[in-house]
């Protein structure tokens, strides 16, 4: 296998790079790693076994081997694959060899748009790339009858409904948030297609759009990378990235766009399709200096939406409210406690900063582990029984396991205030897993249960102390290496399991840097007031190590200093860095003197520097 | 099952010549594709397959994992619809070229119905709705006037044979009358989770039958107005589908996940489980009776099953792996 | 004109230069982002791959392959060594030297050895360049002292030349880009749509937008050249800058295509040749070229002439050190631009002393190269007291001296490369009326008319019009006064003789020549109406048309015209007398500094919306502002 520089090397340094040029030649060095490693696992001499459809668009932009790229197209394009995972590779081809390709291969992409039906799939990021792909695709081969098209509809019909479709979603986004939030692997399909939008749109306004609703990506995921780790809630995530933060898409773009962590092994095999395109977009300073420079602790208060649900729900789209706390240390963040997602969401973390994060399992968290198919009835068209069977099958392989750590639980509320979590369950008798999993990484020292009640740790730079409300033993965690995976590997680590309905954790964390030493931190926290009751709900009093007094009943809304927390009043993005109103359409992008508005109501980018 | 007004006139004749070629064509929509995940290649063939006279299942049309429904137009054999993941789709000339009826604001087709004093009207059964054509599915409008905001999410839609315009549908909170084309709906029979399936018989018209998610299976005797749950069909796990038996009037059968094959042959006064001769605790995704009287379980993603005797021994049929979502029987099309 | 100098040396490289050469370049396959983006690379790194072709082992490194290498990330130390060997030369250049020099000390800050990053900055010690008297050696010296003192802060007053601390050149450099961005943005450049200087103010601005740490510098630089370029595409004519400059020469004044600003033209919308050599210059712009990226937005307006535009703006003349009551007169830039042709004037009088060019008619061409492709009149001034006006020099040898400095034909009678405080203008649409009334004693007394080798068919009527055709333009050219023919002569360098001034002599161009027509009466005039061969059934019923327009004229006591256009406007002008349109005077002090179709703004806003159907982008000085928007 050919080396991959920017996996293989030492962790990059983070810095800011403040010339332009520097900036440019860094980010387009990235671009080209990418593209010479995918171009280096080519072999001529077996093209059907080594090229897919990102090396045909990779040799396309590098102008190599075209005859090579014509004959596997037509190889490939004699059995097209289905919905939006093959689209919107084949849109890459088609515009990356819209001038190169022989007159064959290109009619052959355009013929299996013809003959090969495309599902729509069932979620927030199937539709984009699905309706990206329709619209560029009706956009490159106008004016052409509907039974050219495997939709029976004509180009100018099929480009209508994307359009209306992405315009609308973006409407969405920029009002309500995204459904799927901070995803650690699905990024890739929201950034592909908008790349692709702004590349290679005709219509000046989609082409605006794209290009806005990156930035508008790209700002959010500077502004609640560690590092450039993602961390945090997730409406999305797997088994693995939810505990080696690091190792997740997200993680190509915050090194192809900030260059301040490695890679991911093969470029996250979906970025592989940003890169052709990558030169395409240029980075603002604003949001790389986001990244890498921050300038101190920061809250940031976003709202974001659940995945639909079909029943089962009062609300179709309920809100949830995120909060975000970083530092250079460590960062916390949470939503409310909400299954935005049913299977694959993560709800809160406490991750911290380690100098290379490769391997790392740098977080700290509980969950209640939730399976039932009522739930999935209430996001998916399904009957309850097949999906918790079937979904281990599927590429979400703990979802039926009951020392889960991935999934967000109806029966879960947490609060969050700074660097402070609590979390409280009241699990409904006869639920399937009537236990909580409190993850415990292999990567913390100095694990020590006090007497006291609360388990204290170090990670990296933070001190973590982490208060079961109930009690509970130990189980070793035991990792799914991938979606497919059949067996489970033991790579240290354990799980805090808690045997009872009604149950709680509190974690607070703190800087190693604020404390003479561990045992001085382990003092303060003991010498926190802390009172609390798991009957008839759980219930807790806790005066944070910020001196905030939180009082958090389930169910109820938490109250700190006295006064209930309002989240009818968050906006969509508050903060330091973002801030955008709720229904606004207009986020406004903010470092020091730098900031970048992005006003979808008049498509409207401003940038504007503070003199 | 589908349109067996048009059916009717022929059993008699079917019983007569027993051993004759099959006076019908009988269609299944399947998908074959285990575990198919949104981007995973699609290795088999899935969607619409006709029984051939031999005995084959013979495919047509696109291959489409996400077939859940399947309709024809009464007057021309050619006109299909089908309702999908995409939405609704529709085809003029026998399943070659296909047009999607719907845009953006529908998706996941769950059920489909022509009405049969009314042709070119069509009825899709959506998560969040209904919608209705008038025009042969050239265009699609939401009617759900009288359907709760929350609580819509259809499953089933059914056109009842005697009257043009009289739909019952199967949703969340409940079993949903039209007498109107939709124009307005009104609730017929409350339930906490979803009716999951509605069919009128083949013989009694005035009769009905559902089957739902945890109010077990119902019976209505006067055109749908009034339901009443059938003793001996359990409440607590869900039920998929429910069928008549086109040459037996007092026959149903019940397929369930939970329960496997549950028949009758009193009418619905007693239920007998049926598994038999089935895998271990079959995981039953429907069942359907064929014109002759054969009745079929499918198995998730394990193969179709046959039964000639009712259930009380099975055959496995072809599909291995299969989930078949929908059985029609339609008078034989003239060659 | 120290840049000449760098372009005759450049001349001696002899390698083929695939766009100057090829045939017309074509439309792009499509007009997608990533299509221009593309194609705008590949003709930038031809511009680099020129030079690096042009290396000969045999020889030492240019200053310019040097740099090349540089950006290319290439032989680092060979370029290290070559750097040493020229800075161990005398210097000279002033600030032609001082921009070149920041490009390779940024190209270079991180793969230079240190002994060739010493020796630059050693050079901004030891090497007094002059900051020079023009508005381009200003925004060239203070851009490249903002950005080497940004590179080197913190260094005392006895490593610069000029004895300033860093910071004090650096702030010093910062107060004028801002002081003479303020005054491009409120009443307009005065060195406006030069047709070689714009090289002069593209590449500082594209260093300060690349290189500057201040972001603000980088944002003021970056919307600089956005305007500059927005500018360019606005006034040329399938990518050639035709009708008024402030600043020209004797060449480009009628082969309108040759000038460096054809290479931005062609580096930016790729729809025209390049210049010889990319211009001299231009290779100053492409080492750092990746880092700008051309809307698309401006790419439309480069190359939409799929409607009549006209477009007024408002500029200003250079600076006045003495002999006028205005320190600069505003200029009142007309510009009217259709597919086969574009007109273009300002009112008249002196915008600069020596190089201006106030009016034409430029006909478009299938291929620009080599071809004469205008007509216009002037005055063929030549005024110590003018030349006072502007220099602080004494009257008696100023006039010698221009032509040793590169400007051989300003004292000539027969030049065609003037402005004149004696020439009033007035155009509306297609249509100029210059009149002309020359004081006694002045320095000539007559009046030339450029007759292009190219015009077609050119026929003295009896009515007294001329007619001519030009591509796909009628031409109608109205003499006030009589006239005779001569041949328009070419200036010639010889050796020099001593000293590093030019020697030049006149020689009769081989083939077809140009022509002048010259009318030695003080009292005069020049009408020309243009319009295209569409219109028309024929040339016949062209020039039948134009005979049949109202005409009246009076040269006495002043030229005074009154005509009816081909456009049906009724014109009355009279020297020394606001015009008349339609019974209404043409109140220039309402112009704005930018008013038409694709650039507006309002005079002293700072606030330029550049503008193409639904696209648009707004430039704003005041907030340091940068809009996009598309209109949906």
């Amino acid at each position: 296998m050919s080396a991959q520089p920017s996996f293989e090397g030492p962790a990059p340094v983070v810095t800011t790079v403040p010339a332009e040029d520097q900036r440019l030649a860094a980010y387009h060095a990235r671009v080209d790693e990418v593209l010479a490693w995918r171009a280096s696992r080519v072999d001529l001499n077996d093209i059907p076994g080594t090229m897919d459809m990102a090396s045909i668009a990779i040799l396309l932009t590098l102008g190599r081997d075209i005859d090579a790229c014509n004959e596997r197209v037509l190889q490939m394009m004699a059995e097209p694959g289905t919905g939006p995972f093959w689209m919107f590779p084949a849109v890459c081809v088609a515009f990356t060899g819209r001038d190169l390709l022989s007159p064959e291969a290109r009619a052959s992409i355009r013929e299996a748009w013809r003959t090969t039906r495309q599902l729509r799939g069932d979620t927030e990021n199937h539709w984009v790339m699905y309706y990206a792909s329709l619209y560029l695709m009706s956009e490159l081969y106008p004016n052409e009858p509907a039974e050219t098209w495997y939709t029976g509809r004509s180009s100018e019909e099929n480009l209508a409904e994307a359009r209306e479709w992405l315009i609308h979603w973006m409407d969405t986004t920029t009002t309500v948030g995204q459904g799927e939030f901070n995803t650690t692997h699905y990024i890739g399909e929201y950034a592909i297609p908008m790349l692709f939008m702004a590349s290679w749109a005709k219509d000046p306004v989609m082409k605006q759009r794209g290009r806005m609703i990156l930035d508008w990506m790209f700002a959010e995921l500077a502004t609640v990378t560690l590092n450039g780790v993602l961390r945090g809630p997730n409406a999305r995530s797997d088994e693995g990235s939810v505990i080696e933060r690091w190792n997740a898409l997200a993680s190509y773009f915050s090194w192809l766009l900030f260059g301040n962590t490695p890679s991911p092994a093969g470029y996250g095999g979906w970025g592989l399709y940003f890169a052709p395109v990558a030169k395409n977009y240029v980075l603002p300073e604003v949001i790389h200096r986001i990244a890498v420079e921050r300038d101190g602790d920061y809250v940031q208060r976003d709202r974001a939406r659940t995945r639909r649900y079909w029943r089962y729900s009062d609300e179709l789209s309920p809100p949830v409210y995120k909060t975000n706390y970083l530092r250079r240390d460590y960062a916390v963040g949470s939503t409310q406690g909400i299954v935005n997602d049913v299977i694959q969401a993560h709800v809160w973390d406490v991750t911290w900063r380690e100098e290379d994060p490769r391997g790392k399992h740098p977080t700290m968290f509980s969950l209640h582990p939730h399976s039932s198919g009522r739930m999935m009835q209430a996001q998916f068209s399904t009957y309850p029984e097949p999906m918790p069977v079937s979904v281990p099958f599927e590429g979400k392989p703990s979802y039926n396991s009951p020392d889960k750590i991935l999934g967000a639980s109806p029966y879960e509320k947490v609060f969050q205030d700074l660097d402070t979590v609590i979390a409280l369950y009241d699990i409904a008798p006869g639920e399937h897993f009537p236990h909580i999993n409190g993850f415990f990484s292999k990567d913390l020292v100095n694990v020590t249960e006090d007497k006291s009640g609360w388990i204290f740790a170090q990670g990296g730079q933070a001190y973590l102390a982490y208060r079961p409300l109930a009690p509970y033993h130990w189980i070793p965690y035991l990792h799914f290496a991938s979606g497919w995976a059949k067996e489970r590997q033991d790579l240290g680590g354990r799980v805090l399991t808690s045997p009872h309905l009604k149950n709680g954790t509190i974690v607070q964390a703190a800087s190693v840097a604020e404390f003479e030493s561990f045992a001085a931190f382990q003092a303060a926290i003991n010498a926190l007031p802390l009172e609390f009751t798991l009957e008839p709900v759980p219930a807790v009093k806790f005066t944070t190590l910020r001196g905030k007094q939180v009082a958090f009943t389930y169910g109820e809304t938490p109250v700190v200093a006295g006064v209930p927390v309002d989240y009818a009043q968050w906006k969509l993005f508050e903060g330091p860095y973002l801030n955008a109103e709720v229904g606004g359409r207009k986020l406004t992008i903010t470092h020091g003197r730098l900031q970048r508005v992005l006003d979808f109501n008049t498509l409207t980018i401003k940038d504007r520097v503070i003199e | 099952m589908k349109n067996f007004r048009r059916l009717l006139p022929m059993l008699g004749l079917l019983t007569a010549v027993a051993t004759a070629t099959p006076a019908y064509d009988f269609y299944i929509c399947a998908n074959i594709n285990r575990n198919y995940v949104i981007g995973s290649k699609i290795v088999t063939t899935n969607g619409i397959f006709q029984r051939t006279d031999a005995g084959a299942w013979r495919h047509f049309g696109y291959n489409d994992t996400s077939i859940s429904a399947l309709a024809f137009d009464p007057r021309d054999r050619n006109v299909i619809y089908t309702a999908t993941l995409n939405g609704l789709w529709r085809s003029l000339d026998g399943g070659k070229n296909w047009r999607i009826s719907n845009g953006w604001d529908m998706t996941e087709g769950r059920d489909v119905a022509v009405d049969p004093n009314a042709p070119d009207h069509v009825y899709l059964a959506l998560p969040d709705g209904i919608a209705v054509s008038t025009d042969r599915a050239e265009t699609l409008v939401r009617r759900e006037n009288g359907l709760p905001e929350r609580g819509k999410f259809t499953q089933a839609i059914k056109v009842d044979r005697t009257r043009a315009g009289r739909v019952f549908a199967g949703c969340e909170v409940g079993i949903f009358l039209t007498e109107d084309g939709a124009q307005n709906w009104r609730q017929v029979f409350a339930t906490k989770e979803t009716v999951n399936d509605l069919q009128q018989s083949p013989h009694d018209p005035q009769l009905w039958v559902a089957a739902t998610q945890s109010a077990g299976a119902l019976i209505s005797r006067d055109g749908g107005l009034k339901w009443v749950r059938l003793a001996g069909v359990p409440t607590e796990r869900a039920l998929y589908n429910i069928t008549f038996d086109v040459t037996n009037p007092a026959r149903l059968a019940i397929g369930s996940w939970a329960h496997g094959v549950l028949t009758t042959e009193d009418g619905g006064a007693t239920w007998t489980s049926r598994n038999a001769g089935l895998p271990e605790n079959p995981r039953v995704w429907r069942v359907g009776v064929d014109p002759e009287g054969r009745l079929y379980a499918s198995v998730f993603q394990e193969t179709l099953f046959h039964s000639d005797d009712f259930g009380r021994t099975w055959q496995p049929n072809d599909l291995v792996g299969s989930l078949v979502n929908y059985f029609v029987t339609l008078p034989k099309a003239a060659n | 004109m120290k840049k000449f100098l760098a372009l005759l040396l450049l001349a001696t490289v002899a390698v083929a230069q695939p766009s100057y050469e090829a045939p017309m370049p074509g439309p792009p396959p499509d007009t997608r982002p990533d299509t221009l983006r593309r194609a705008y690379l590949e003709r930038v790194n031809e511009t680099l791959d020129w030079y690096l072709e042009a290396i000969d082992p045999a020889k030492p490194l240019t200053r310019e392959q040097a740099l090349v290498k540089l950006v290319r990330r290439e032989d680092a130390d060979l370029a290290s060594q070559r750097i040493l060997e020229l800075l161990a030369e005398p210097q000279s250049g002033d600030m032609f030297w001082m921009f070149p020099w920041t490009a390779i000390a940024f190209a270079g800050r991180d793969q230079l050895s240190p002994e060739a990053r010493a020796a630059i900055r050693d050079a901004w010690r030891t090497y007094f360049p002059m900051r020079g008297d023009t508005e381009n050696h200003w925004v060239m010296y203070y851009s490249s002292l903002f950005l080497m003192t940004e590179l080197y802060p913190g260094e005392p007053g006895e490593t610069w030349f000029n004895g300033k601390s860093s910071a004090e050149n650096h702030a010093e450099a910062r107060d004028f880009l801002l002081h003479w961005m303020d005054i491009a943005t409120t009443i307009g450049q005065g060195e406006f749509n030069a047709t070689h200087y714009i090289g002069e103010y593209a590449i500082p601005m594209l260093y300060l937008a690349t290189w500057s740490e201040d972001p603000a510098m980088r944002q003021r630089g970056r919307m600089l050249l956005d305007l500059l370029m927005a500018e360019l595409a606005d006034n040329t004519l399938h990518g050639v800058l035709r009708g008024p400059n402030a600043r020209t020469d004797d060449n480009s004044v009628i082969q309108r295509w040759h000038a460096l600003a054809t290479y931005f033209s062609w580096t930016m919308y790729g729809h025209i040749p390049p210049p010889p050599h990319y211009g001299g210059w231009g290779i100053y712009f492409a080492i750092a070229a990746a880092h700008y990226d051309p809307p698309p937005l401006f790419y439309r307006i480069a190359t939409d002439r799929e409607y009549d535009r006209e477009q007024h703006d408002h500029k200003r003349s250079r600076r006045r050190w003495r002999y006028s009551d205005v320190e600069m007169m505003p200029v009142y830039k007309t510009g009217y631009i259709r597919r086969d042709y574009a007109v273009g004037s300002y009112q008249g009088g002196l915008s600069d002393p020596i190089q201006a060019h106030v009016w034409d008619v430029t006909w478009a061409v299938p291929d620009p190269r080599g071809v004469h492709n205008t007509i216009f009149s002037t005055h063929p001034l030549s005024s110590s007291r003018v030349l006072q006006m502007y220099f602080t020099e004494y009257p008696d040898w100023m006039i010698d001296l221009l032509a040793s400095q590169g400007k051989p034909s300003y004292g000539v009678p027969d030049k065609i490369l003037s402005c004149s405080p004696y020439e009033q203008v007035f155009q509306d649409l297609d249509t100029i009326i210059a009149l002309y009334d020359i004081p006694p004693g002045i320095v000539h007394q007559r009046i030339n008319g450029f007759f292009s080798k190219d015009l077609l068919d050119v026929t003295e009527a009896k009515s007294g019009w001329i007619f001519a055709r030009g591509g796909n333009t009628y031409l109608a050219y109205r003499p006030l006064a009589p006239y005779a023919w001569e041949d328009l002569l070419g200036y010639r360098q010889l050796p020099r003789t001593g000293g590093s001034g030019y020697v030049w002599e006149r020689f009769r161009p081989e083939g077809e020549v140009d022509r002048i027509l010259v009318s030695p009466h003080p009292q005069n005039g020049t009408i020309v109406q243009a319009a295209s061969a569409d219109e028309f059934a024929s040339f016949a019923a062209f020039q039948a048309a134009i005979n049949a327009l109202p005409l009246a004229f009076t040269l006495q006591p002043t030229p005074a015209v009154k005509f009816t256009t081909l456009r049906g406007k009724q014109v009355e002008f009279t020297y020394g007398a606001a015009p008349v349109l339609d019974g209404k005077p043409v109140g220039y002090t309402s112009w704005k500094l930018f008013e038409g179709p694709h650039l507006n703004a309002e005079l002293g806003a700072r606030k330029i919306t550049i503008s193409h159907g639904r696209q648009h982008r707004v430039l704003d000085f005041n907030t340091v502002t940068t809009t996009d928007y598309v209109t949906p």
